[in-house]
């Protein structure tokens, strides 16, 4: 009797009233030419008497969270789609869809979306610097292709003839160092190192890194 | 000990074991106090005893940046990046402490450009706490 009380008092506010989500998480794998993701999380009324959604909000301006609806009898089901933009975002991303319902306005129901996007051309690191004064040694940009990508590294080149890069293959088709060396320190200055590809063939991704004396 | 006891002793055990989940891993969870700071994160007072050594970026977007903005912050999105670093890396110089603001405590936007510029070789990168509602409402 004691342990019924103590299970229906734990379980009362989660039991009755709420959606049942078919998955509240779900994990995408980027390609390279990818954009953005989509992921539908469907939900079911279990409940007994209506259910309104109130709000649908996300973590990122990058993510868009649609519902068709948002009242939802006994029975009924539904999805929200999400559309997570990557807009230069690389790497492990998470972000978060909170649903807040009639049935549990102040504890909304948070879906998450794990993206990993990977990185077709990987410069690292981004920033070359050097201190006015200091000795004007060279300094390398590593420069890294994605396995699966069939992107070519066309050329590497500076828009600053005192700032002289030279492109070495290390890894033939995937890995390259550029190394810039400045003609002088003895002053701030500034270049910007082009990075061309052949990928897409319709509209060559250019990559940049950046050499400054500060 | 009486059965009222034993039974109240037992409801507020029962609510305690949702609540104590609610408190370890609800997304939204009230903090406990305005000094409990994220990794990477500062207060507004603490920003603003920076002063001149501080280099205001802005994370929203462009036409927010436009609408407003703290003064003399640079504008850098990741929509824009190779736009707006060029930019960004003019105005900074090892010296400076910069500090990355969004909307608001909930937006990402100051995290993701804060990391991009420490995995940039940028150092000293800080995220403002509370965003540009902390710095519409200082007092």
């Amino acid at each position: 009797m004691k342990l019924s009380l103590f299970l229906l008092c734990l379980f009362a506010g989660s039991a009755f009233g709420q959606l049942a989500w078919a998955t509240t998480e779900q994990t995408f794998n980027s390609k390279p030419q990818d954009k953005e993701v989509v992921a539908k999380y469907k939900f079911t009324n279990n409940g007994t008497k209506p259910i309104k959604i109130q709000n649908v909000r996300t973590s990122c301006g990058c993510t868009t969270a649609a519902l068709s609806k948002t009242d939802y009898a006994p029975g009924e089901s539904g999805e929200i789609e999400a559309r997570f933009t990557f807009s230069g975002r690389t790497g492990k991303q998470e972000k978060a869809i909170m649903v807040a319902t009639s049935a549990n306005p102040e504890q909304p129901t948070v879906l998450k979306l794990h993206v990993y996007i990977e990185e077709t051309v990987k410069i690292e690191p981004e920033v070359v610097l050097w201190q006015v004064g200091e000795q004007p040694d060279p300094k390398v940009i590593h420069i890294a292709i994605a396995n699966d990508a069939s992107v070519k590294l066309v050329s590497v080149t500076s828009d600053n003839p005192a700032m002289k890069v030279k492109l070495t293959e290390v890894k033939p088709g995937k890995e390259y160092e550029a190394q810039i060396t400045p003609e002088s320190v003895g002053q701030p200055a500034a270049a910007t190192l082009v990075i061309q590809t052949d990928y897409p063939p319709d509209n060559p991704q250019t990559k940049y890194a950046y050499a400054r004396i500060k | 000990m009486g059965p009222t006891v034993r039974q109240a002793s037992l409801i507020l055990l029962a609510a305690l074991v949702p609540a104590s989940l609610t408190a370890a891993f609800h997304p939204r969870r009230p903090v406990w106090s305005q000094e409990t700071l994220a990794p990477g994160e500062e207060m507004l007072p603490t920003v603003l005893a920076w002063g001149a050594n501080a280099l205001w970026v802005d994370a929203r977007t462009a036409d927010e940046y436009e609408t407003e903005h703290v003064p003399g912050a640079i504008s850098l999105n990741l929509e824009n990046w190779d736009q707006l670093f060029p930019k960004f890396l003019d105005a900074w110089t090892r010296e400076k402490k910069v500090v990355v603001y969004c909307s608001a405590a909930t937006c990402e936007l100051s995290r993701e450009v804060a990391e991009r510029l420490r995995k940039s070789g940028i150092s000293s990168v800080y995220v403002l706490k509370g965003g540009w509602e902390a710095w519409k409402n200082r007092k």
